[in-house]
């Protein structure tokens, strides 16, 4: 019952933030309104007790992926402190496109999902089942993976490096 | 092994409440006597008395600060971006405070024993820099913003080393535990360290995970986000009164925990030397003397050793650090797949420490390079 309560709340938590990245005015404070969304998703899996998974989110999305972001707006934006940015462009028919057919999609999956309860809990997770399935079951795709992160990464640094020389 | 019973009998959640208070209340407490402690250290190291009027011997010092930081004016710029201003103090210290939750300071005595505790301290203090960006951006300070920037990249660059130092002793917790998988669990990790703790068998992993830490904490010589001699205090420098000493609130309340922390992993925190069984004063004891070795070494360290300029800091995190911190996982993931023995590890990664510090003496004894160093070489090549 507590926990049911404590889902809604996350639940209009999350709603609420997401919503405030999408208005607010300023840049600065959409980033921060999506770390709160962010954060929120990641309780969301606590309530789902796969402990691990809401780790991973706050460590990946929570501290890195918004980090990124914050990081990109301090060392572009001409004006550093979070005043309001007349929000519209070029952009637009593009953003409404995306929008649109995210939107679409979202919307016929949910329709078409036959919802319902199924009765059981949701089951916990070790973290051993979750190394034996990645490093033994799914031992390759996981090297490639890595692989291609380190290609990634290397490319990068050619990248930047071409940038600095010139 | 059981852990952390509810006291009393009372519902889960009662019981949390009351641990969360006491930790809270004891957190308050050190810092107040880690301010005031840290000036006496200093001031010793630097052969002059320190604060000593302030009650017999000064110990009432700390308390007086903080009536004075309390009742000071709260200043708020009027070019900065209030909302994220001001909840930027909080955003910084929350993290701090839900890593004390999962800290064992004996065997029973933490709030919670989470079975991923270690992996959990690292993923939550990742969101404390989310909190000095904003302070970063909000001020509407230059400066401010300049002590944000070189925050995240500090903290981006020496998590990594921080966190494959750690993951190395996780690894030689499977074997302890009789082969395969390893244990997050703080508990267990201490209480396997009963007999010896893991800083004998991995010292390389210690120094780097010290380093490391020291970087974290933005303590010198890793201070630069925060260096008052170059961006007059880094991104608090808008804050006064209770805001900012939110910030000195985290900065010493994250030294305590990354104290314990340490002592846990490393030093063998609860259960080294005198066993899982000790009686709880024994227990709690140690873990106070260890995190107080952990506390002084850090201000010994601030003393000692100057401040690292930024391209220094990035180089020794990215081309020292990173490559031995990799290496020391290869060796022992070797020296555990082939159940070679244990001395090996110590051997390997003590070899490591050694060439790691004489890198280090060799590199601070150099002569200085003639003309422009570092970052300035590349701008003074190009035609003036």
């Amino acid at each position: 019952m507590a926990t049911e309560v404590l889902w809604w709340i996350f639940a209009a938590a999350i709603v609420g933030a997401s919503a405030g990245v999408v208005f607010s005015r300023s840049v600065l404070h959409s980033a921060i309104f999506l770390i709160g969304s962010m954060a929120g998703v990641g309780a969301m899996y606590v309530f789902l007790t796969v402990e691990f998974l809401a780790l991973v989110q706050f460590l990946i999305y929570g501290g890195a992926v918004t980090v990124l972001i914050l990081l990109a707006l301090m060392l572009t934006r001409s004006d550093p402190t979070g005043r309001p940015e007349p929000v519209n462009g070029p952009q637009l028919p593009f953003a409404l496109l995306v929008g649109i057919s995210l939107i679409t999609i979202l919307v016929a999956v949910a329709l078409d999902t036959a919802w319902g309860d199924s009765g059981e809990g949701p089951a916990n997770i070790a973290i051993e089942t979750v190394s034996e399935r990645m490093f033994s079951d799914f031992g390759v795709p996981f090297v490639l993976s890595s692989v291609l992160l380190l290609v990634a990464l290397i490319g990068a640094i050619i990248l930047a490096r071409q940038e600095e020389g010139e | 092994m059981l852990f952390a019973d509810p006291l009393f009998g009372l519902p889960s959640w009662v019981d949390a409440v009351i641990r969360v208070v006491i930790v809270i209340l004891v957190m308050t407490l050190v810092v107040v006597y880690l301010t005031v402690g840290e000036r006496w250290v200093v001031a010793r190291f630097q052969q002059r008395l320190g604060p000593r009027k302030t009650g017999p011997g000064g110990i009432l010092q700390g308390f007086a600060d903080a009536l004075k930081l309390v009742t000071k004016e709260d200043i708020r710029p009027t070019n900065a971006d209030r909302w994220v201003f001001e909840l930027a103090p909080y955003a910084t210290f929350i993290p701090v405070l839900m890593t004390l939750i999962v800290l064992p300071f004996a065997k029973d005595w933490g709030v919670r024993n989470l079975a991923l505790g270690l992996f959990y301290v690292f993923a939550v203090l990742g969101l404390n820099i989310v909190g000095i960006m904003m302070a970063g951006l909000g001020s509407g300070n230059k400066y401010a913003l300049l002590g944000g920037v070189r925050a995240a990249a500090q903290m981006i660059s020496y998590e990594i080393p921080l966190v494959i130092s750690l993951l190395c002793v996780v690894m030689i917790t499977g074997a302890d535990m009789g082969g395969g998988v390893g244990t997050l669990n703080l508990n267990v990790i201490a209480a396997l360290q009963e007999d010896r703790p893991y800083i004998v068998l991995q010292p390389l992993a210690f120094l780097i995970f010290f380093t490391a830490m020291l970087s974290e904490l933005h303590r010198a010589p890793f201070d630069i986000p925060v260096a008052e001699s170059e961006i007059v205090g880094g991104y608090f420098v808008e804050y006064s009164g209770i805001r900012w000493s939110m910030f000195q609130l985290t900065e010493y309340a994250s030294m305590w925990g990354f104290s314990v922390f340490g002592s846990v992993v490393f030093l063998g925190g609860w259960a080294w030397p005198f066993g899982v069984d000790a009686h709880w004063t024994v227990q709690l004891g140690t873990t106070l003397v260890k995190s107080l070795a952990f506390i002084i070494a850090i201000m010994w360290m601030r003393v000692t050793v100057p401040r690292l300029r930024i391209d220094q800091l990035m180089n020794f995190s990215w081309k020292v650090l990173l490559e031995l911190s990799f290496l020391q996982l290869i060796v022992n993931g070797f020296i555990l797949l082939y159940d070679w023995p244990q001395e090996l590890l110590a051997l390997t990664s003590g070899i490591g420490a050694v060439v790691l510090i004489a890198l280090i003496i060799r590199h601070s004894t150099a002569k200085a390079s003639k003309g422009l160093v570092g970052t300035y070489r590349t701008l003074g090549s190009t035609p003036q």
